[in-house]
């Protein structure tokens, strides 16, 4: 299972791949992935890379991975060409409308490739008075709503449990399960 | 005992110089290697080890503090990134020479691409200029076994031994295996040996004999006892190529040949680039027609061969002598050289449909809030004419807005705005200068350049941007703050205003970075005062790194678009990420995705548009 995610640093994205990494080990698979630290955090597009199984490199190879999630919608344009054919996007969204440009629309087509998209920011805005850093949750939840990538809603809630610091567990569960109910399928 | 965990390379490597029992440490942070200390002393608190962790105010100091434990007989570390080794430079090349006593790891983690750094040198090539052994490691795992064999390697042949992680080692994330740590006494004993401890002339003509014969010792030993490291997975059938890789290109190359399901080609892994394990190399070149060779960042292995003729590399062309080798690169070489189809790269479509929505990379900026934001705002309003010479920190990104003109090296924002000074002044003319550079950077390298300005009568103006941490690194301590890594030990802080007076400037002011008003007047003090007294004045620009989450005033702000008149003054002068101009209504707005409410930006709008809105507290 190879995951590629990406956002703009400052989004809480290395927490993510924290997530999908717990999940692996409490399962005894092997992981391994690449994460971006440094300059490049600082608001600018950035880009983790997390393979499950029995890989060497901890970096994804474009047309590899099976499943991109995108904390931003202008960075999954940039950042399609990572799925392989028939890979699934779960997309962070603000502007709906990106979705119908027909370029996108025959790439998607052609490479039997899944969008599914998320108001993150409308429901964090909603739900939790606009506190944006749980997105690297939601999106999670998201996912599994979609029903790809391979992990359960069940595993997410637990590692989040274990993960997240003690006085935010309730709010990033919480936030788990508004990704899940707000994932377009 | 032991356990599995998913650990970061960096806190493997730490890991292991714990497991290997380091009684001290000492870095100073910069990306990739930042996170080695921290984890080192984290670790050491876990397995209640005694070992000393340090930040150095620069690498240098970091080095030779590492390098004297290891001459009272302790197993001791330095850590720094690529370029750090450049500021270490000094003391690396004469300790090389030396006999050393206890084991000394050099960690010189490099940043092929670069990701975060002002070059892509390559550390296997210093460790080449100082005949010193390198291990190269190609997965975070590996990176953890090697810290113990150099160790070995190091206080068996009493040399400094290099780790040579990049970027895809230190920032990989892998299930790493832990053990207990393996007890090590070495009582600190510093034997008295001028001939053994002093670098005179008259020692250099014994120990660099030494220093080659220790090299070509070690070279047998990587030939025949580093099987681990450098290993040959044959082809199962007759290999039409031949592939030599070391570090994370290796890794790439597994996974590219598994995912291929290649059977005719074999790869020669090396570990241990430097001494080459030449005669290994040259038996695997003699077994094929074809061969490549991959490795970041120079030619490292293709430069200790003896015969280059049937290589592909980088010294014909075949790999690029520049950049990352990114796994599509990798995968387009073997292709190349295989005489395949290249894959298919970037699709149009994609192209086409992130031109169509205007997409471009984002480039990395300054944080919502972050008070450098509101300092370069300050000292470009006051001396427009100004150049602006920066340094090596986060605030480089202030080249957004206009306020960084030349970056060198860290600490050369000083250096650079007296030779600025000197050509002008060559001229009989005056310019105004203003020089920029962090807290933790003043302390690492400027206070050299600072004492010269000084002692020279030097005429500019330094701004020291102090948030009270190293930033871009992620938010580590220095003098200047006086925290330390161990579990209850506390550090003095050095008090900032008195290190610039003590260097003899004679001017020096405080200001609240947000506070616009008051820093303008500073500015402009300080450079009439320069001018009048002909020396540097200095301003000290303070407010909290927006990362350390300090509590301050919540203030929310609105853009009223009756009032603005879409100058995009605020985006060209004030650059904040919260704050974006819409090409549509052609009106700045503010991005409630990103804002931070710090309030400032109500005092950047010359039309007045950014206003507080009421209410509201978070």
């Amino acid at each position: 299972m190879q995951y590629v995610i990406v956002g703009i640093g400052g989004q809480g994205i290395l927490f993510t791949s924290r997530v999908l990494g717990h999940i692996a080990l409490s399962r005894g698979e092997r992981v391994v992935g690449s994460e971006v630290h440094g300059m490049a955090q600082r608001g600018g597009s950035v880009i983790s890379h997390f393979k499950v199984g029995d890989y060497s490199s901890p970096m994804v190879k474009a047309k590899d991975a099976d499943v991109l999630l995108a904390f931003d919608q202008n960075e999954a344009v940039r950042n399609l060409h990572f799925l392989k054919q028939g890979g699934h996007a779960i997309i962070n969204t603000h502007d709906p409308a990106f979705i119908e440009n027909p370029s996108l629309r025959k790439w998607m087509s052609d490479h039997g490739v899944t969008v599914h998209t998320v108001m993150g920011y409308d429901i964090l805005k909603r739900e939790m008075g606009g506190r944006f850093l749980f997105l690297n949750v939601l999106i999670l939840g998201a996912m599994c709503g979609a029903g790809v990538g391979n992990v359960t809603i069940e595993e997410v809630r637990e590692a989040v449990k274990v993960l997240a610091p003690a006085k935010f567990v309730e709010d990033n569960v919480k936030a788990v399960d508004l990704g899940y109910a707000g994932a377009s399928r | 005992m032991s356990n599995k965990a998913i650990l970061l390379g960096n806190e493997a490597i730490a890991r292991g110089i714990v497991e290997a029992g380091c009684e001290v440490a000492a870095a100073y942070p910069g990306t990739p290697s930042s996170e080695i200390l921290p984890s080192i002393a984290k670790w050491a608190d876990d397995l209640g080890t005694r070992t000393i962790v340090e930040w150095g105010a620069n690498e240098k100091v970091a080095f030779e503090m590492a390098a004297a434990a290891s001459f009272a007989g302790k197993r001791s570390c330095a850590v720094m990134k690529q370029v750090g080794l450049n500021v270490a430079a000094d003391p690396f090349m004469s300790v090389s020479h030396f006999d050393i006593k206890g084991g000394f790891l050099l960690v010189a983690a490099d940043d092929p691409g670069p990701h975060s750094s002002q070059t892509e040198q390559d550390s296997r090539f210093f460790a080449m200029f100082a005949k010193i052994p390198c291990f190269d490691p190609a997965t975070a795992v590996e990176a953890k076994e090697m810290v113990f064999d150099a160790y070995d390697l190091s206080e068996r042949h009493k040399i400094v031994t290099m780790l040579r992680p990049g970027v895809r080692v230190d920032h990989c994330r892998q299930d790493v295996e832990l053990k207990d740590v393996i007890e090590i006494s070495r009582p600190a004993s510093f034997e008295k040996d001028p001939r053994r401890w002093v670098c005179l002339p008259a020692s250099v003509r014994v120990n660099h004999p030494q220093l080659n014969a220790k090299r070509e010792a070690i070279r047998e030993e990587f030939e025949t006892r580093f099987s681990r490291y450098n290993y040959e997975v044959p082809a199962k059938k007759k290999a039409r190529l031949g592939v030599i890789a070391g570090g994370v290109s290796f890794s790439i190359v597994m996974d590219i040949l598994k995912a291929w399901g290649a059977d005719d080609i074999s790869v020669l892994k090396i570990g241990t680039p430097h001494p080459l394990p030449l005669k290994m190399v040259e038996d695997f070149i003699s077994r094929h027609d074809n061969v490549v060779v991959l490795e970041e960042t120079y030619p490292v292995i293709e430069m200790q061969l003896n015969d280059r003729t049937k290589i592909k590399g980088r010294w014909n062309g075949w790999v690029p002598g520049a950049g990352e080798l990114l796994p599509e690169l990798i995968e387009e070489i073997l292709c190349r050289v295989l005489g395949k189809e290249v894959p298919e790269g970037a699709s149009a479509e994609l192209k086409k449909a992130a031109e169509d929505l205007n997409i471009t990379p984002r480039p990395p900026m300054l944080c919502p809030g972050c008070p450098h934001r509101a300092s370069f705002f300050s000292i470009r309003q006051t001396l427009p004419k100004a150049i602006y010479p920066s340094d090596i920190g986060c605030y480089t990104l202030g080249v957004n807005q206009g306020m960084v003109d030349a970056v060198v090296d860290m600490g050369a924002s000083i250096t650079l705005a007296s030779g600025l000074f000197m050509a002008y002044k060559a001229d009989g003319k005056e310019q105004p200068i203003v020089a920029t550079i962090g807290d933790s950077t003043f302390f690492h390298m400027g206070l050299p350049g600072l004492a010269s300005a000084v002692y020279n009568k030097h005429i500019f103006v330094l701004v020291i941007l102090d948030n009270s941490l190293t930033a871009m690194t992620g938010g580590q301590s220095h003098p200047g703050i006086g925290d330390k890594l161990r579990k209850g030990e506390t550090g003095r802080r050095v008090d900032l205003e008195g290190a610039v007076k003590g260097c003899g400037v004679n001017w020096v002011k405080t200001t609240e970075a947000y506070d616009i008003s008051t820093s303008r007047t500073l500015v402009k003090e300080a450079w009439e005062h320069a001018k009048a007294h002909e020396e540097p004045a200095v301003v000290i620009f303070r407010h909290p790194c927006m990362l350390l989450r300090q509590k301050q005033a919540v203030i929310p702000v609105t853009v009223d678009p009756e009032k603005c008149i879409g100058c995009k003054f605020c985006i060209n002068f004030f650059n904040c990420p919260g704050l974006v101009f819409d090409e549509k209504s052609k009106k700045a707005y503010i991005d409630e995705r990103f804002c931070v409410k710090c309030g400032v930006c109500i005092n950047v709008c010359p039309h007045g548009a950014i206003l507080a809105t009421e209410g509201e507290e978070a």
